[in-house]
């Protein structure tokens, strides 16, 4: 090793490779746009379109007195969203609470029921309610031996407050965990008490993210359609309106209109929900990250009291709901005795089978093909100059802020005619999967990023490699985290979605969900029962199947520990600047 | 000269980082870019490298204008503050990571691989993972790292800073070692002076986006062209002379003698283990005194002072 070596090699030709890179990596990026565009700038473009444009003059028509008009639902949405919003998100903090607590086997039970939520499909709390307090339900009728109507405005509260509560309780923990320890230490240190502590610093602390949870719930609510179209009955919300103008009367003008009074709460929730996320994010930021450990609360006293109903209250509905439903697939009634039947089993396999399997094979592709799509978008816009940036990053989102049944509708006016007809095939059903789910995989690839530090990349770019190159060797594989992450939730969410898709199915690409819906309007609520949880299994199971696999493959790489090094790396740059 | 810098450049927005540089290095010397955070030491370091672009000048080495060349064509290389090893690859796969863009087959980069780890005394942990070994081996791997593929120029940037003092030391003199094996041309950033001295050929200092004085590190230690890089070096004692001029003088060029012109009161000791520092009020200044710690003296002696003359410094617009 002497100076002779000093002269650097390259291979000759390191020109043409330096285009060629260059254009490959123009064609990506021209490639994300354009996809960005089409699958979600276009059909929203169509679909306000539509509202203005009927018989091809540009009216207002659809929207002179759109208030008055839809007044009702209107009304109606609004205080089922309040109330939905409230009780979920007190619930789901109490539940988060109650976790940050618990430890050990306990916790992971918890966590665990609250993770059943993610893989369960969205109107598997209505199925479980009529069961329970149906006109036949078990405990109005067999119970109680009343016949009550039960399709009501609490119904929809009731069954909205129970799911989302699930979501807002993992929000919250995630919110919690990021609490730094030493800053409550420091207050009991100072003399404040327990609960004294929880109040001052905690309560104060988490407020940006419980408003954020409160937004984010009262915009589930406004645009679920499932719930109210099931057991709202005669009580129509703006959501469950939209549904039936479009599929019940075909009216996809007044439908787009209607669409357009959950579009502006829908943004303007999403902007300061955003806004709210910032300050949390500065709120709880800790230059060493947190001390980890034990939660150093203790609730003590009423607020104990409070949490444990709650909680109680909760899980026992969960647990209740699931039971129901696992054990209603495998029970046949004959003039009011249950029995034992593999009838709906029989039933399934004779009819629902394909529409099972479709459901998983076009899950996969989402999980496959959306992952990566979005995890490679997220690299793009985070790490490279694109113009409009801030633009782009605005569509990426859109589909999340947006109610289901507006995209549903958008795809449906985009894709209906020319080049571009996708309707009636299984491509559009994919497609609007997974641009529906883009922006949770383009968050999950700007979380796991921002573990990736930039320096990576200068260093691979420093010691030869070219733009392409640093994808393949660096980012791709430290990304491999948030792929499972990415896969799992695509798959989760493909296999469980109704928002849109029940607005683009047709009969030949029939999926899981659809016909579960079908079953419970139809009033089949053994196979319902029984479809929903076939969709839990399946995707437990392959969510647990995936985790394992690349679990397994990275246990040489200790990916525990190389969290820690991006940590490390994270502080010594904002201590830098 | 091996590498110059001409009028070299760089704004954020408004924030102008570095303003008008100029600066050259000779061929298989260390220079130390030396300034305090915040001076645009760093961000000329990511313009040699290649991962900034330069709005203005031109950075020329070997005779080759490097200016514009993507960072992966650079013969340049860099060692990063927090290393930038790649988390998901060994220790030896990291090492020889640039040696595949150079066209060298797997067999042989590995070989040469073993060759920088033994000379960096890691050989025996080349298939660990990065995490697994300790800061200062993390260190020495992305020194290996970037040596390996033969650059024309080392860039440092502040390698040593997240390591304790002790390492600190021993990594230095490491360095300066394979430097010298190699006659590798580097530049090491830092904000250390004594760093700098004690590595660099040459010392440049920066402050403001600009390198304000330029020289051997004893040059710029007892010549001081400005009173920013006199207390930036080291401590400077402050006196009015016949005619008035503000003069500063090092402390070690003030000794306690028996018949000294400067007579004063020991008002404060601090004890620093090989030497002892006294501050002096002598009713016109304070001065600062080092000494032998052998030597006994205690707060409120009353002392005279010795200084060498042919040590004073004198700065035409001194501010304090």
């Amino acid at each position: 090793m002497n100076r002779r070596l000093n002269k650097r090699v390259f291979p000759a030709n390191t020109l043409f490779s330096d285009i060629l890179g260059r254009a490959a990596d123009w064609s990506i990026l021209l490639f994300l746009m354009a996809a960005l565009t089409v699958f979600i700038f276009y059909p929203l473009f169509c679909l306000s379109l539509k509202s203005i444009l009927i018989d091809g003059r540009l009216t207002l028509q659809e929207y002179e007195n759109l208030f008055a008009k839809n007044a009702v639902p209107l009304k109606h949405s609004l205080f089922t969203a309040s109330l939905s919003a409230v009780f979920s998100t007190i619930l789901g903090i109490l539940v988060a609470m109650k976790l940050s607590v618990s430890r050990g086997k306990r916790k992971l039970f918890y966590r665990a029921i609250l993770l059943m939520t993610m893989v369960s499909p969205p109107f598997i709390s209505s199925l479980f309610y009529i069961q329970l307090f149906g006109r036949r339900g078990w405990i109005t009728w067999r119970l109680l031996g009343l016949s009550i109507n039960p399709y009501n405005k609490w119904g929809i509260i009731a069954m909205q407050s129970i799911h989302f509560t699930s979501l807002n309780a993992l929000f919250m923990t995630g919110i919690m965990e990021k609490l730094d320890h030493r800053i409550i230490h420091a207050a009991r240190d100072l003399g404040a008490s327990s609960t004294a502590a929880f109040f001052q610093i905690i309560v104060p602390m988490l407020k940006p993210a419980m408003w954020g949870c409160l937004i984010l719930s009262f915009v589930r609510s406004l645009s679920d359609f499932g719930t109210p179209a099931v057991i709202g009955g005669r009580y129509s919300t703006l959501a469950s309106e939209i549904y039936m103008q479009l599929i019940g009367y075909a009216k996809t003008e007044k439908a787009a209109a209607m669409n357009m009074l959950l579009f502006i709460p829908a943004v303007l929730a999403f902007i300061s929900y955003r806004f709210l996320m910032k300050q949390s994010d500065r709120m709880l930021a800790s230059e060493n990250g947190r001390t980890g450990g034990e939660f150093p609360i203790r609730f003590k006293g009423i607020l104990n009291l409070f949490m444990n109903l709650g909680v109680w209250l909760f899980y026992g509905m969960m647990l209740l709901q699931y039971f129901c439903i696992f054990i209603t697939g495998f029970l046949k009634s004959r003039k009011g005795v249950y029995s034992f039947s593999l009838e709906h089993v029989e039933k399934i396999a004779e009819f629902h089978k394909s529409s099972i399997l479709r459901s998983v094979e076009y899950s996969f592709f989402v999980a496959i093909f959306g992952t990566l799509f979005g995890l490679l978008l997220s690299y793009y816009l985070e790490r490279r100059k694109v113009a409009g940036k801030w633009g782009w990053d605005f569509l990426a989102s859109l589909p999340y802020l947006l109610p289901g049944t507006c995209f549903g509708l958008g795809y449906i006016m985009a894709f209906n005619r020319g080049l571009l007809k996708l309707t009636g095939t299984a491509a559009i059903i994919v497609l609007n999967m997974a641009f529906k789910q883009l922006p949770a995989i383009t968050k999950i690839g700007s979380a796991s990023l921002a573990q990736i530090h930039r320096r990576l990349e200068d260093a691979a770019r420093d010691l030869g490699a070219g733009r392409l190159s640093v994808i393949r060797d660096v980012i791709l594989p430290n990304l491999k985290t948030a792929f499972v992450t990415g896969f799992i939730y695509n798959f989760a969410s493909s296999m469980t979605t109704a928002g849109a898709v029940l607005f683009l199915i047709s009969a030949r690409h029939k999926v899981a969900v659809y016909t579960l819906f079908d079953a419970i309007n139809s009033g089949e609520y053994g196979v319902a029962s029984l479809i929903s949880s076939i969709i839990i299994v399946i995707t437990i199971a392959v969510s647990g199947g995936v985790s394992l696999l690349f679990a397994e493959r990275d246990e040489k790489g200790s990916g525990r520990k190389r969290k820690q090094i991006g940590g490390k790396e994270r502080v010594h740059v904002s201590g830098n600047q | 000269m091996y590498l110059e810098i001409n009028d070299l450049s760089k704004s954020f927005g408004p924030k102008t980082v570095v303003s008008h540089m100029n600066l050259s290095v000779s061929e298989g010397t260390i220079l130390c870019l030396l300034g305090s955070s915040g001076c645009g030491k760093t961000t000329t370091l990511q313009l040699l490298g290649g991962f900034l672009k330069a709005d203005e000048g031109r950075i020329l080495l070997d005779g080759e204008d490097i200016t514009d060349m993507e960072p992966e064509r650079r013969p340049v290389s860099t060692v990063f503050q927090s290393y930038a090893l790649f988390p998901h690859k060994t220790v030896l796969e990291n090492v020889i990571y640039g040696l595949k863009f150079q066209g060298m087959k797997k067999k042989e980069a590995v070989s040469r691989g073993m060759e920088y780890l033994e000379l960096v005394g890691l050989s025996e942990y080349a298939n660990a993972r990065i995490q697994k070994i300790s800061g200062g081996q993390q260190q020495r791997v992305a020194l290996a790292r970037a040596l390996i593929v033969n650059p024309k120029m080392v860039l440092l940037d502040e390698p040593l800073s997240n390591l304790d003092a002790k390492l600190r030391v021993r990594i230095r003199e490491e360095i300066r070692q394979i430097q010298k094996r190699f006659g590798m041309t580097m530049i090491f950033v830092t904000h250390d002076q004594e760093e700098a001295m004690a590595l660099g050929d040459q010392i440049a200092i920066m402050e403001e986006g600009k390198v304000i004085q330029h020289g051997s590190p004893e040059e710029i230690y007892h010549h001081p062209n400005s009173l920013f890089v006199m207390n930036f070096l080291g401590k400077a004692n402050k006196f009015t002379d016949q005619d008035g001029r503000e003069v500063y003088v090092r402390p070690e060029a003030m000794r306690f003698s028996e018949n000294g012109p400067l007579r004063g009161k020991i008002i404060k000791k601090s004890f620093l283990g090989a030497l002892n520092q006294y501050e002096v009020d002598t009713g016109t200044f304070l001065v600062t005194v080092m000494e032998d710690s052998c030597h006994e003296r205690n707060e409120g002696d009353l002392v005279r002072i010795q200084t060498d003359m042919s040590r004073i410094c004198l700065f035409e617009s001194s501010e304090s």
